[in-house]
């Protein structure tokens, strides 16, 4: 998949500082949403140090974000001189980010409960999910690089594996102190913040293909075997009949 | 706003999550490719997933592991799609175990059900909205419902929602294809564990959450002090046995159901007589009452009366500070929590301390207790001075106060109920509106054997509520009598109440008082009873031994003068109006006939009349 679609974050020479927000929680949000899907695969027949490297690099280019996002909105919102419309902008912008952030923040509590289970340096046995692919498009995704050489899987070992977790902890208490600091810094009342966009997204484009998986799986698993006779049955029947047409034919010609 | 301050949702919260760490253990016991269960490939369409299992694979394996039979096999695999270990991937929405070749698949970790973190709603938000991102139109009804509530109360983060759907949707496109419907389906199931379509059972129902960490100091003696209430030493059977053999003797004729009411059940009739005359704080209880003061000190203590009665006993006997003190201690425990502390101080000024002004006397080491848990009073601070001052008047003042005159004055000035066998030669009815009822004091030889021998009267045995007074209440109950046997018929029970008065009269027998028998009618054919008892001690049982009621009849009809001798009488008020119709057999069928209709019921009381009558009776 091109990478195309992406909203450029790291673009700073932006006009508009509202924009320079927008593209910045935009990125955020992005992402947090790679940072899910990666998580998922903890603990399956797919987790190994790739994944581990890619959650960490994802991780961390999400607090980078994070950061910025917040000194940028912070001093916004603190500027008392903001015109009303763009403040009620920039008030739904910084809970966007907030909820944003604490996304995030459980995600990555969930990954360190899930990593102290599945050590992969303890070799413990990890849970047959079906997953079958790599996880390297989703952090090439998540960190906005045209493609991720596959670094060799380096075997991990408890040392490392416990620093990783220690990094982690300090990573999670780092996120929740400035969940904390922007509460205490900024005032954004939360009933005053209203929704401008749709109740349902838009379709983002008909993805016919994994619906069609789905949906073939829902319906029409119970009826496989029938479907299967069905189908030789239907091909039977079309070989008949062109049987007979072709028959006929010769009788005509004939 | 999103509470994050609530964070620790951890086991001490929810106890009934224990189970979940051992179901991980055996689901990742699972795994082993040597010993776990098999796997397969699933085939859709296009592509083949790996890692599919059958039912049938894992009720075999489940069997096989835990040395059960294929039931219970099968019924801890459904627990296990229920808690969401498992998940089936057809009929995605009943989460049990098919033991055939259906199709299941292990959860990803990261979608197990977790007992520190609570699902959050806005990931349940995100979710749908990818569903309808997808497909417009997918999400069901619930779904739909449940997507416009979120939409309304999370509405200030509803961009963010949508903006992460959108992302989370995209992101998946990143991955391949199979992976991409594998990881559908974990979500899917995750959400149909924990947001349950409506009218079914989720396993995820663990009741409240305890707000109140079990840990905390106050909560863990609330606990033990709970746990030793209900602790129980281990004894043998028998002598539990004997024990609740004991109490049922003791306490059997003091059951309203069990045993005769008197007057009349307030749950069968609508004379309420009984629940007034045995209010909390009546001015004079009733015998019945006074009697089961004498079981056990508890019981006094517990009926207010009772305590009333003994507070006066031990004022007389200057020692009232021991029973105040231990109300002291009943107030704290059972108190406001706010107040707690300054009567804990109250207490200790008044009682505990030295020169105190009303003294108790505890030993030293119980005070000791006492007085270094004050330091940092809680409601069961006192608990052991309590149970000492309880003990000391258990032993001491309670036998006395048993023997004194305070108590003896109230035995003696107790109401009675009793029923006494009469018989009255003829059938009468009689009109009497029960609150006309006057109480007024009448003969009494307060005799400790003659109420249990009262109580023991026949009515329990066959007629089931002998006694009606109320209007509305007699064709209930003679209907019952209607389809008694034979044997119930003669007896009236007529009850008569008063209050002892200081001396014993002898019953002198009509004067001005008159025995109001408020029973009913009993049985057609019945020629012998009337309903009036007659307070002479000529009045036989006409009716003679046959319609006798054989339990305890013979010594009822024994003592009947003496029994008669301690009637206590009803003065009755009569209504001018009041008549009386001496019935015969046909007219009482009639009138019962009439009755079983529903007709109204006129009770005629005929007092003069009656009096007239008792020669006859």
């Amino acid at each position: 998949m091109p990478l195309c679609n992406n909203k450029v974050a790291d673009d700073g020479t932006s006009a508009q500082p509202l924009q320079e927000g927008k593209a910045m929680v935009d990125s955020l949000i992005k992402v947090v949403a790679c940072y899910r899907h990666l998580a998922s695969c903890i603990g399956g027949c797919t987790d190994n140090s790739s994944l581990r490297r890619d959650l960490r690099q994802t991780r961390e280019r999400a607090q980078t974000l994070a950061l910025s996002c917040r000194n940028h909105l912070t001093a916004r919102l603190r500027d008392k001189t903001l015109p009303e419309a763009e403040r009620k902008e920039t008030e739904l912008l910084w809970v966007a980010f907030s909820s944003c952030l604490e996304l995030l923040h459980a995600d990555m509590c969930k990954v360190f409960t899930m990593v102290k289970h599945f050590s992969l340096a303890n070799n413990s046995t990890m849970v047959q999910t079906g997953i079958q692919g790599g996880t390297t498009e989703l952090a090439a995704r998540a960190l906005s690089l045209p493609d991720l050489q596959e670094a060799g899987g380096s075997t991990q070992t408890s040392s490392m594996e416990g620093q990783e977790q220690s990094q982690l902890e300090q990573e999670i208490a780092q996120v929740d102190r400035t969940l904390e600091d922007m509460e205490l810094k900024v005032n954004v009342l939360r009933w005053t913040v209203e929704a401008l966009g749709p109740q349902y997204a838009d379709p983002v484009s008909t993805d016919s293909a994994s619906l069609a998986l789905l949906s073939i799986d829902e319906e029409a698993a119970q009826a496989f075997c029938s479907r299967s006779q069905v189908f030789a049955a239907m091909m039977l029947c079309g070989v008949a009949i062109f049987a007979v047409v072709l028959s006929v034919c010769v009788v005509f010609l004939v | 706003m999103t509470i994050r301050n609530v964070r620790d949702h951890g086991q001490r919260y929810r106890p009934r999550m224990a189970c979940l760490k051992k179901v991980e253990n055996v689901v990742l016991e699972m795994q082993d490719p040597k010993t776990g269960v098999k796997s397969q490939t699933q085939r859709l369409v296009i592509t083949t997933i790996p890692h599919a299992i059958t039912g049938e694979d894992i009720v075999a394996w489940i069997a096989n592991r835990f040395k059960t039979d294929a039931a219970e096999a099968r019924a801890m695999g459904t627990m296990m799609v229920a808690f969401g270990y498992i998940y089936p991937l057809q009929d995605h929405k009943r989460l049990i175990l098919k033991p055939d070749t259906s199709l299941y698949r292990f959860q990803t970790p990261y979608f197990w059900p977790a007992q520190q973190w609570l699902v959050e709603d806005t990931d349940y938000a995100i979710y749908l909205a990818k569903r309808n991102i997808r497909k417009k139109g997918m999400l069901e009804l619930y779904e739909q419902e449940q997507y416009n509530n979120l939409y309304k109360w999370m509405n200030h983060k509803w961009d963010f929602i949508v903006m992460q759907a959108k992302e989370q949707y995209r992101a998946g496109k990143e991955r391949k294809k199979p992976d991409r419907v594998v990881f559908d389906c974990q979500e899917r199931a995750y959400w149909v564990v924990h947001r349950p379509p409506p009218g079914t059972v989720s396993a995820m129902d663990y009741g409240h959450d305890r707000m109140v960490d079990p840990n905390m100091e106050e909560v863990k003696v609330c606990i033990m002090f709970i746990q030793q209430c209900i602790m129980r030493p281990r004894v043998k059977s028998s002598v539990s046995i004997g024990a609740l053999i004991k109490y049922t003797t003791t306490y059997k004729e003091h059951d309203p159901f069990l045993h005769t009411c008197l007057p009349s059940s307030p749950w069968i009739t609508d004379d309420v007589t009984y629940w007034t005359l045995n209010m909390p704080n009546v001015e004079t209880p009733t015998k019945m009452r006074v009697e089961r003061w004498t079981f056990s000190f508890g019981e006094l203590l517990m009926d207010p009366r009772g305590r009333a009665d003994f507070r006066l006993f031990l004022k007389k006997e200057f020692s009232g500070e021991n029973l105040a003190f231990w109300e002291a201690c009943e107030d704290l425990k059972w108190g406001a929590a706010e107040t707690m502390k300054e009567k804990a101080q109250q207490i200790y000024k008044t009682f505990l301390a030295r020169g105190a002004p009303r003294w108790i006397n505890i030993d030293g080491k119980t005070m000791d207790i006492t007085v270094k848990g004050l330091a940092h009073p809680h409601r069961y601070v006192l608990d052991a001075a309590q149970t000492h001052i309880y003990m000391l008047m258990k032993k001491d003042s309670y036998g006395r106060y048993l023997k004194s005159p305070v108590f003896k004055e109230t035995q003696k000035k107790a109401y009675q109920y009793i029923l006494c066998m009469n018989c009255v030669p003829q059938l009468c009815r009689f009109t009497a509106p029960v609150p006309h009822l006057a109480v007024y004091t009448g003969i009494c030889e307060a005799q400790s054997t003659a109420s249990p021998g009262l109580m023991t009267l026949p009515n329990s045995a066959a007629c089931p509520s002998p006694i009606s007074v109320a209007i509305d209440s007699t064709p209930a109950s003679e209907r019952r009598f209607d389809g008694n046997g034979g044997p119930s018929s003669s007896h009236f029970p007529s009850i008569a109440e008063a209050s002892v008065s200081e001396e014993e009269k002898q019953p002198p027998a009509p004067k001005s008082r008159m025995a109001l028998s408020l029973s009913r009618l009993l049985r057609r054919g019945c020629n012998a009873p009337s309903v009036f008892a007659s307070l002479s001690p000529k009045c036989a049982v006409a009716s003679g031994g046959g319609k006798v009621q054989p339990l305890g009849v013979e010594p009822l009809a024994q003592p009947q003068p003496r029994r008669i001798a301690n009637f206590f009488q009803i003065k009755v008020d009569i209504p001018p109006e009041c008549r009386i119709y001496p019935i015969d057999s046909e007219d009482e069928e009639d009138d019962s006939a009439d009755t079983a209709r529903g007709g109204v019921k006129e009770i005629i009381c005929p007092w003069e009349t009656v009096t007239k009558q008792d020669g006859a009776g």
